[in-house]
């Protein structure tokens, strides 16, 4: 196999942009009409992971040891999908076909060669990859939803009792899906450290116009049932180091960093640890009378409220929320780099992704070194 | 085995490998070598009759392929060949995909407006409750400040540390009347705030309210 022939073939083919994937995806389903119930009704947004990881598994195709691991979790997620080894040599078929009708006369027998071993290849990691994981794992857990909370408009608390145990870490998360949104499947992080009876926290906001969130957070209820996918993350606490903890949280980026929180406060001799919890508007800090009661029981903890968008002090609001409960004002990143310095902690930063981004800028500037910053963004995951 | 199994054909069907090879001839009568000539020249002809029937078949097949061949190189409406409907198939296939592609997006697109306009008027409702509350608050503040300082003008000046209830200069009934006047403001004050504090929860929760019926006229919302 000659990678820069199969690089090189894969720039040419796309160039062509979305019609490759559009034209695998139509010719895989007219030659197996079965597979079309398996993905969704829309397809665009699945026609841009398709091409985006080809494109990254052609990229890395001499690092095998970047891409291996890439492939294994590949493998790993498609259970889910219901995806197994019958269903491999159809995808390849189409592939081979689409790069094909792409090349034109640029096709040869030898190209023709190369993408078979490489298609081979993958196919085969991402299987033996899946088998592996068969043998320690359901291909997916069944839950059902237990109690829903209502916070605001816009943001709901979901317990999940799933139907067995499901072990992660706290900081990650697993990707779900709803039955009125078939093969929408979304990510959303366990806001809790596993408990004795298995059931787990979702913290969702809802996103205007999405497809899932505005269902988990105003349509479901307690009897609900959800499928949910193996844990994924590496939004993970660094058991290993001696140093302080810093968690900095914007909107339900809370949900792993609280998780984080509760494995800390199960240590016999927990770290201090600084929580900043930030939103646009005081009734967005939707989780803050949970967080205080425990600031209030830990005294190595200390929780540190924020708002963007309101001014501070007077009038009506403090009239409404009569005594003082020390929110801050200002851009998250700002308010805590003006709480600094932060220099000898870990700092765990979680949320949209300008304010993710924002923070890592002033931690690092502020002398915390990149690789003691573990974060997460909400966007689609990378892939 | 003495009966010859020659097969049993019925009128249209056709002799395959199989019934060839498990054909058995009876053995010839007594005094002659071989096979029974009767059977074997039936069973050639048989396969004769079969052999003409393949032939004419195939000819007839070659025929209908040039025209065919013909039809389709001469772009005539009709039979193509298949990989051509393959791609024709892909093709349809796939503009019905960016159809439905297109019907999503622009679901999507008019949710997101719609629940943007209601996240606006949402914002729009509280911040005027708002505005209204806090010139309310105002108002009644004027309004204390004034009849405070009324109090105090026609009130006689006082001397600065009152060393005893009673012992003051301003005389019983003054006095008696001025404290009666704060303890009046002060509850006014007080009463003012809870109603107002219950108006604006009152408030949020009409919010809340015409949210969740909204939601329940939502089709699919809460199946
Ligand atoms: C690893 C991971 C963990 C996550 N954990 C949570 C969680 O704990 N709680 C939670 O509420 N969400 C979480 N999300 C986001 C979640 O997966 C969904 O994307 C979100 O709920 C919206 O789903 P949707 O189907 O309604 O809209 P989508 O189709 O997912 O998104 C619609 C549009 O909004 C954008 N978008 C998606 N999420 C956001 C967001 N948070 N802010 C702004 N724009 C966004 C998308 O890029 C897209 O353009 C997580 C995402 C990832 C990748
Ligand atoms: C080279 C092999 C393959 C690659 C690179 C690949 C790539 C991907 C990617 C990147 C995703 C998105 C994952 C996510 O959203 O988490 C995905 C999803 C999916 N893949 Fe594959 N895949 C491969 C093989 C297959 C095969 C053999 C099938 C079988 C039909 C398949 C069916 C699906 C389905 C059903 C989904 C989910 C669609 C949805 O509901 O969103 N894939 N694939």
């Amino acid at each position: 196999m000659d990678s820069q022939r199969l690089k090189a073939s894969f720039a040419q083919v796309a160039e062509k942009g979305d019609a490759v994937a559009l034209f695998f995806y139509s010719d895989l389903f007219v030659r197996n009409p079965h597979l079309r119930d398996m993905f969704p009704i829309g397809m665009s947004g699945q026609r841009d992971k398709l091409l985006r990881a080809l494109g990254h598994i052609v990229s890395q195709v001499d690092d095998l040891s970047n891409l291996v691991p890439f492939l294994q979790q590949l493998g790993r997620d498609h259970r889910r999908f219901g995806i197994v080894a019958e269903h491999y040599p159809h995808v390849g078929a189409s592939l081979l076909a689409t790069l094909r009708h792409f090349s034109g006369t640029a096709w040869t027998d030898d190209i023709e060669s190369d993408w078979n071993a490489a298609y081979g290849l993958v196919a085969k990691v991402m299987l033996e990859a899946a088998d592996e994981n068969a043998l320690s794992s359901p291909a997916w857990w069944n839950g059902q939803v237990v109690a829903v909370e209502r916070r605001r408009f816009d943001i709901s608390v979901l317990r999940i009792q799933p139907d067995r145990p499901l072990p992660y870490t706290p900081g990650q998360s697993v990707a779900l899906e709803v039955p009125s949104r078939l093969r929408h499947w979304r990510y959303y992080s366990m806001a809790n450290a596993p408990r004795p009876d298995h059931t787990v926290d979702f913290h969702v906001r809802l996103v205007d116009g999405g497809p899932v969130s505005p269902v988990l957070v105003r349509g479901t209820q307690a009897g609900d049932r959800v499928r949910m996918g193996a844990p994924i993350g590496t939004l993970t606490l660094d058991e290993s180091s001696p140093r302080d903890v810093l968690l900095v949280a914007g909107s339900t980026g809370l949900a792993p960093l609280k998780a984080i929180l509760e494995q800390i406060s199960r240590r016999a001799v927990p770290p201090r640890v600084h929580l900043f919890f930030g939103a646009r508007s005081r009734d967005g800090l939707y989780d803050l009378e949970d967080l205080a009661k425990l600031a209030d029981g830990f005294p190595w903890l200390t929780v540190v409220p924020a708002v963007s968008d309101e001014p501070g002090g007077h009038g009506f609001s403090s009239l409404l929320h009569s005594g003082d409960d020390g929110v801050e004002h200002g851009n998250l990143s700002d308010v805590v780099a003006r709480r600094g310095p932060w220099d000898g902690h870990d700092a765990y930063v979680c949320g949209p992704s300008v304010m993710v981004g924002h923070t890592v800028e002033q931690l690092t500037r502020l002398g915390v070194p990149r690789d003691r910053i573990r974060l997460e963004t909400f966007t689609d995951a990378q892939r | 085995m003495n009966s010859p199994n020659l097969p049993v054909v019925s009128e249209g069907s056709r002799l395959t490998p199989g019934e060839l090879q498990s054909v058995v001839f009876a053995r010839a009568a007594l005094g002659r070598r071989g096979y029974d000539e009767e059977q074997v020249r039936n069973f050639l002809q048989y396969v004769e009759r079969e052999l003409v029937k393949i032939f004419t078949d195939k000819a007839a097949l070659a025929d209908e392929v040039n025209r065919l061949r013909a039809q389709a190189a001469s772009g005539g409406r009709g039979v193509m060949a298949p990989e051509d409907a393959h791609f024709q198939a892909v093709r349809i296939l796939s503009q019905a995909q960016q159809t439905a592609d297109l019907y999503v997006a622009d679901a999507e697109r008019y949710t997101r407006e719609l629940a943007h306009e209601a996240r606006l008027h949402r914002e729009a409702i509280l911040s005027d409750a708002k505005g209204r509350a806090e010139q309310m608050l105002e108002d009644a503040h004027r309004k204390a400040a004034a009849v405070a300082e009324a109090a105090v003008r026609t009130a006689p000046p006082q001397p600065a540390p009152a060393p005893s209830p009673g012992s003051g200069t301003l005389p019983d009934g003054e006095r008696l009347a001025l404290e009666r006047e704060i303890a009046y403001l002060r509850t006014y004050s007080d009463v003012y705030r809870t109603h107002l504090r219950s108006y604006l929860e009152a408030l949020l929760r009409n919010v809340d309210e015409w949210e969740s019926s909204e939601r329940a006229s939502l089709p699919g919302g809460n199946a």
